[in-house]
């Protein structure tokens, strides 16, 4: 059964590189916000009211078949290093991780089903799933979202739909984000091309940690931003049909430009990223990330052999902060996680040849 | 000062994209809650003015013809900016600012600056001014097209509402209780038994 303590052992279902294109798609998300008609949003509901929010919602959410998981983290009783590790397996939020009061949120056991508690509304259901997988994951939630309405009543209006608390969410509530690896495009100099193309269909572009984060590595999330007047499908099907094939595209297209025309540049920059994680004695987070975004690119380009993407997917997982110190177990200064990681790099980047 | 404080909040709703003030002839049916006639001839009402003095909130909805007749005209293809200044620098904008949800509290000054509402019921309070801000972010979308909860498909439409009616009746009978208006807590008790024989 999964719990806080064995977490970090525990590979995310979302890393695994099953998924359909994993090469280029790391995951597929879909977020459903729903609030209780008896309670008035987060910014006016009293202490007592958010109590009873949680546990009503942490009863429902632990008694449905569905969600195939005991696991229910009430972030009050919760460290702050706990936190940073859920945020960085994408099950909670920065909101979530970082604000007080009565929240939570429940996980399933192979985590690809995540919902918080009151966040920014009272309910978001979140399904996550490995390589480009968008309807699984509605199929999923919407699972989720309609054995919970059995016996829970939705703020909804047949005009506005899914009443939230922001106005950008009302309708269907649903905001399908996918998150890519587009290091090709970068190098190339395109990403730019592709962020206005992609403000121009109204989508947002964010880095690895959502709202304000800046893209280390080259991992982008893409995102609807609109969730009213268009049906679940429209939207689902505009992602999955429409917008990541066109990404993917390019990105295919980038990379096969880059081997084609500049292979001596590609792989100067994937021998100096071996270079760095083989050889440094200390790394920062976002250098990390830097590096393991060019391995992962000569990996899936196979020009690096014996090292598989799945072990790419997990090394950057492990190195961040927080999983980095839970698997450490120990207080690390800034000085000694920098050396932490490097040593951490170093010992499980000793196979591969380039 | 409005019209500054508006701009930012606008902004947050809308995201970075600078595309987003590329705006479409907004027309204030599409905004205000369900489809309604006409308070004089009951034609269907294209046009709805939310008037507002000493704290009390008039509704009017009209046709076309009729609200010509009364000197209104509708603001069927106002800009964005237009619409919205003229709801911020108009003659209510000060009464506009400070609209109260009598509900949770939420004031329209206070929703700008938190870019998040404080109960379902700030839609209806806030429709006009909320309308074009919708229609905005939301890329022109104004009604609602997917899914339904099933409840709310087994019981009708009204369901919503009268499990809101009764949520809120039931908040009013704790207080006519101990406030010990028993006549009050009486009469809102037989209203919450009414509705609840009717959805059940
Ligand atoms: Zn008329
Ligand atoms: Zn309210």
């Amino acid at each position: 059964m999964l719990t806080l303590e064995n977490m970090p052992d525990h590979l995310c279902q979302w890393l695994a590189c099953n998924g359909p294109r994993h090469d280029v798609v790391v995951s597929s998300r879909v977020r459903l916000a729903r609030n209780l008609m008896a309670f008035p949003f987060m910014t006016k509901a009293s202490d007592v009211q958010r109590d009873q929010i949680q546990s009503t919602l942490r009863r429902q959410l632990l008694g449905i078949p569905a969600a195939n998981g005991q696991l229910y983290v009430e972030m009050a009783a919760t460290s702050d290093i706990d936190r940073q590790m859920l945020m960085e397996r994408h099950l909670i939020s920065r909101q979530l991780a970082s604000a007080d009061g009565s929240k939570g949120v429940f996980i399933s056991d192979d985590e690809t089903l995540s919902v918080m508690v009151n966040e920014e509304d009272h309910l978001r259901i979140q399904s996550i799933q490995p390589g480009l997988q968008i309807q699984s994951c509605w199929l999923h939630a919407d699972k989720i979202d309609d054995q919970l309405e059995a016996n829970l009543d939705f703020a909804f209006s047949d005009k506005l739909g899914y009443l939230t608390a922001c106005p950008t969410n009302i309708g269907t509530g649903l905001r399908v984000s996918v998150m890519m690896h587009l290091p090709a495009l970068q190098l190339t100099g395109k990403i730019d091309q592709i962020k206005q193309a992609a403000k121009d269909m109204r989508l947002a572009i964010r880095g690895l940690y959502g709202e304000g984060t800046e893209a280390f590595g080259d991992f982008y999330q893409i995102s609807n931003q609109t969730t009213l007047g268009r049906s679940e499908q429209e939207i689902l099907e505009e992602f999955s049909e429409q917008v990541i094939p066109r990404i993917l595209e390019a990105e295919e297209n980038a990379r096969a430009i880059l081997v084609a025309e500049t292979p001596m540049v590609l792989d100067d920059r994937i021998g100096r990223a071996l270079g760095v994680l083989r050889n440094a004695r200390l790394l920062t987070a976002e250098e990390a990330l830097f590096h393991l975004s060019f391995l992962r690119l000569g990996v899936a380009l196979k020009r690096v052999s014996g090292i598989d993407l799945a072990h790419v997917n997990k090394l950057f997982l492990l190195s961040q902060t927080a999983h980095l110190q839970r698997t450490l177990s120990k207080p690390m200064d800034e000085i000694t996680r920098k050396a932490a990681r490097a040593d951490f790099l170093r010992e499980k980047l000793t196979g591969g040849t380039f | 000062m409005g019209v500054k404080n508006h701009a930012v909040a606008t902004r947050r709703l809308l995201g970075q994209a600078p595309g987003c003030y590329d705006l479409r002839p907004i027309s204030m049916a599409d905004f205000t809650g369900d489809d309604m006639s006409c308070d004089r001839c009951k034609k269907p009402a294209t046009v709805h003015i939310k008037e507002i003095s000493g704290g009390s909130v008039r509704e009017l909805h009209l046709c076309e013809q009729c609200a010509a007749s009364q000197g209104m005209v509708a603001q069927k293809h106002a800009t964005f900016f237009e619409s919205v200044n003229a709801l911020i620098v108009g003659p209510h904008a000060e009464e506009l600012q400070n609209l109260r949800c009598p509900d949770c509290g939420m004031t329209w000054r206070e929703f700008k600056d938190l870019g998040l509402l404080g109960c379902v019921r700030d839609y209806e309070i806030f429709a006009v001014q909320l309308g074009p801000w919708i229609q905005t972010a939301q890329a022109g979308g104004t009604h609602h097209s997917g899914k339904t909860p099933n409840a709310r498909q087994r019981n009708g439409p009204d369901y919503g509402r009268q499990k809101a009616d009764i949520a809120r009746m039931k908040v009013e009978l704790a207080r006519a209780v101990s406030d010990e208006d028993y006549r009050q807590a009486a009469e809102l008790r037989d209203k919450i038994k009414a509705i609840e024989e009717k959805i059940s």
